[in-house]
C-alpha cells in the first residue's frame, strides 16, 4: 500500500511492504460536543499501521471515555492474568470537568492507555482493539447498547466495581469466605508488597498534589506582595520609590515562574504518580481475578472427588443411574481440567506481568524523578538569577 | 570617671580618655520571663554606656519591663511636640503567642530600636525622662508608673486607643468635622496626603510580606511531609527505583529545613522592617494631630483675644469700673495666646526637620532591607538549585542499574 502522507510518530517507513510490523496509536483533539449535563468530550484517534487485520496505513475514529471503558472492561473479561493498563478515573467535580488542565491530563492519560495495550504482546492482537481503532461510531453506539451483565454499566459504576474487587480480594486474603487460598510464599510476598505499595503511593500521591498547590500559592503570594510593594514605590515617588517598583516588578515575574512551574510538576510528575496508584489497582483486580480461578479449581477438585466416589458406589451396586453419573463425571472433569488450565495460565502469564511490571516502572518513575529534580532544579536557579539582577539596582537606588 | 576594666561593644569610642567625644549607647538584652500566670511578663536588661556628666557612671544596668517604654514614649510624646517620636512595637494581640521565642526576640529587638533612636536624636537625648529610664532603680520606676494621671494612667491596650482616638481626632480636623480651622499651607497638604497615602500602602504591604513568609513555611512543611511519603515508598520498594525514592525523600527533607530557616530570616530581614516603617507612620500622624491642635489653639486663643481687646476697648469708651479686670485678663489672654503662637511655631519648625530627618533615615533602612531580601531569596533559590542537581546523577545512577 503506497501512500503519499508521511507517517509522524513512527519509527518505520510505510512505504515498503516489507519493513517491520508496527501499529501506532495517538488521541488527540479533545473536542467538548453536546449541551449542559449532556456535554461530553470527543477525542480523535488516529491508527497508523501497517499490519494485515487492519484497513489502511492510517484511520481516524472518534471516540468519547466511555468507549475507552469498554474496551477495558472487554480486555479485562478476556485476558485473565494480564494487567490491564489502568484507565484515568471519572472526574468526581463536576465543574473540573471541562477544565482544560483536566482535559489535556485526562486526553495524556487515554493515549498513554491505548499505546500500552498496542505495545502489549497479547493485548495488541486483541478483536476489541481492532473494534475500537476502527469501527465507525453507529457500530461502536451499537456494540455500546448491547452491552449486558458487567458491561451493561454506567462509567460512575466501574469504579464500584473496582471496590467489589478491592473487598472481595481482602475477603479472600483474610480469609472471610472460604478459607480456599493458595500457600505460595512468593505469592505471599507479592500481594503483600503490592498492597503496601498501594497505601505508600496514595500518601505519596496526595502530598505531590498539595506541593504543587503550595507552589501556586507562593506564587500566588508573590504576585500580591509585588503589587502592593509597587503601589508604596509610586507613592514614594523618589529614589526609594523606584527601588520599591523594582522589587514589586520582580515579584511578580517570579509568580509567573512558580506558576508555571507548579503546572509543569502537575503534568511532569503528579501524573506519573496517579498513574502507577492506578496500575497497582488494576493488578489488585487480576489478584482477585487469580483468586477466583484458585477457587473455581478447587472447588471443582472437590466436587469431582465426590462425584468419583459416588459413580464408583453406584457401579457396585449396579445401579441404573450409572451411565448418566459417568456422563455427568466427564462433564465435571472436563470443567475441572478447564478450571485448572485457566489458573495455570493466570499464574503463568502473571509471573511475566510482573517481570514487565517492575521493568516499566522503574523506567517511568525514574524519568518522572529525573524531570522533577532537573524542574526544580531549572526554578530555582531562574528565581536566584533573578533575585541577583536585582541586587545591583538596590544598591544604587540606596547610595543615590 | 576613671573606665572600668570591660571594654565597650556596640560604641566606636573608648571610655578611657575623658577627653573623648561625647557618647550615649544603650543596649536591650536578655529577655527573662518573670511572674506566673497571667501575671507573668517579660523583663528585659538596658545597658547604658555613656561619658555624659548627667549621667550616673560610664555603665549603668536596669531592668525594665514592657510598660516602662511606654512610659517612656508617652512622656517624650508630651514634651517634645512636633518632634516624630520612635515608636515602640505593639503589645501582643494573640494571648498565646506572647510568650513564644519568635516573639521576644523580635519585641526585644524593636525596643532596642526604640532606646537607641532616642538616644541618638539631637533633641531627646537631652530628656530628663530619658535619663530616669535609663538610671532609676526598679522600685523609683514603678512608683513613677503608678503615678501617671491622665494620658499618662492607662493600660498599655489603651495605648492603641489613644492612637485611633488621634487618629479619628486628625480626620475630623482634616474633613473639617470640627470648626474648620485648618491652615492653608500647600507644602503641608501635600505632606499630609502624603502620609495618609503612604500609611495605607505600607499596611497592604506589609500584610502581604506577612503571607509571603507564612506560604514559605507552609511550602517547606509540604517539603517535608512529602519526602517522608516518599521515603515510605522507597522502603517498600526496595530496589534500585527504592533507592531513587528514597533519594528524593531525603532531599525533600533537607530543602524543607532549608526553606523554613528562609522564612524565619525573611520575617526577621524583611516584614519587620516594613512594620517598624507603619509604627514610624503612625507616629507621624500622632504628630500631624498635636500640629493640628496646636494650630486650633493658637486661632482660638487670637480670636478670643481679639473680642477681649474689642471688650476693654469698648469698657474703656465707656468708662466703666470693670476696666481694670478686663485689662488684666486681656494681658494674661494675650500671653497665653503668644504662647500658643510660639508653641505652634516651634512645632512647625522641628516638623520641617523631622520630615528631612525621617525621609533619610527611612530611606537607608528600607534600601538596605531590600538588600537583604534580595540577597536572602538569591541565596536560598541557589541552595535549592544546587541540592536538586546534585540529586540528578544519583537519579541516573539508579534508572540505569
Amino acid at each position: 500500500m503506497i501512500t503519499t502522507r508521511s507517517i509522524s510518530g513512527s519509527s518505520q517507513s510505510p512505504r515498503s511492504p516489507s519493513s517491520q510490523p508496527y501499529l501506532s496509536v495517538s488521541v488527540t483533539d479533545p473536542v467538548k460536543l453536546g449541551n449542559g449535563v449532556q456535554a461530553y468530550i470527543s477525542y480523535r484517534v488516529i491508527t497508523k499501521t501497517n499490519l494485515p487485520e487492519y484497513q489502511g496505513p492510517e484511520k481516524i475514529v472518534i471516540r468519547r471515555y466511555s468507549d475507552f471503558v469498554w474496551l477495558h472492561d472487554h480486555l479485562f473479561e478476556k485476558y485473565k492474568g494480564i494487567f490491564i493498563p489502568p484507565l484515568p478515573e471519572k472526574s468526581a467535580v463536576e465543574k473540573f470537568r471541562f477544565s482544560s488542565e483536566f482535559i489535556e491530563m485526562r486526553c495524556q492519560a487515554l493515549d498513554t492507555f491505548v499505546n500500552r495495550i498496542a505495545s502489549h504482546h497479547e493485548l495488541q492482537q486483541s478483536e476489541d482493539l481492532r473494534t475500537f481503532l476502527q469501527a465507525d461510531e453507529e457500530t461502536m453506539e451499537r456494540l455500546m447498547s448491547q452491552e449486558t451483565g458487567i458491561f451493561k454499566r454506567k462509567p460512575a459504576d466501574l469504579m464500584q466495581i473496582f471496590k467489589d474487587v478491592q473487598s472481595r480480594v481482602s475477603d479472600v486474603v483474610l480469609g472471610k469466605e472460604k478459607p480456599v487460598e493458595e500457600s505460595n510464599p512468593e505469592y505471599e510476598k507479592l500481594k503483600h508488597y503490592i498492597f503496601e505499595l498501594e497505601n505508600h503511593l496514595a500518601e505519596a500521591q496526595k502530598h505531590a498534589y498539595r506541593l504543587v498547590k503550595r507552589h501556586r500559592e507562593l506564587g500566588q503570594s508573590l504576585s500580591d506582595f509585588g503589587k502592593a510593594v509597587k503601589l508604596l514605590g509610586a507613592c514614594e515617588g523618589n529614589s526609594l520609590g523606584k527601588v520599591f517598583s523594582d522589587l514589586g516588578t520582580k515579584s511578580e515575574t517570579l509568580s509567573d515562574k512558580l506558576q508555571k512551574e507548579a503546572h509543569q510538576l502537575l503534568m511532569n510528575f503528579e501524573e506519573p504518580l496517579k498513574d502507577y496508584v492506578r496500575s497497582v489497582q488494576s493488578i489488585k483486580a487480576t489478584i482477585a481475578e487469580r483468586a477466583n480461578a484458585f477457587r473455581r479449581q478447587c472447588e471443582l477438585a472437590e466436587t469431582i472427588k465426590l462425584k468419583e466416589i459416588n459413580l464408583n458406589r453406584l457401579i457396585l451396586i449396579r445401579s441404573d443411574k450409572v451411565g448418566e453419573a459417568e456422563f455427568e463425571y466427564n462433564q465435571l472433569k472436563a470443567e475441572s481440567e478447564e478450571a485448572t488450565r485457566m489458573f495455570e495460565k493466570i499464574m503463568r502469564l502473571m509471573n511475566e506481568e510482573i517481570v514487565r511490571f517492575q521493568e516499566q516502572k522503574t523506567l517511568d518513575m525514574g524519568i518522572a524523578f529525573h524531570e522533577f529534580a532537573k524542574g526544580q532544579a531549572r526554578l530555582a536557579n531562574g528565581i536566584a538569577t533573578a533575585w541577583r539582577s536585582l541586587l545591583p539596582k538596590l544598591e544604587a537606588c540606596s547610595s543615590s
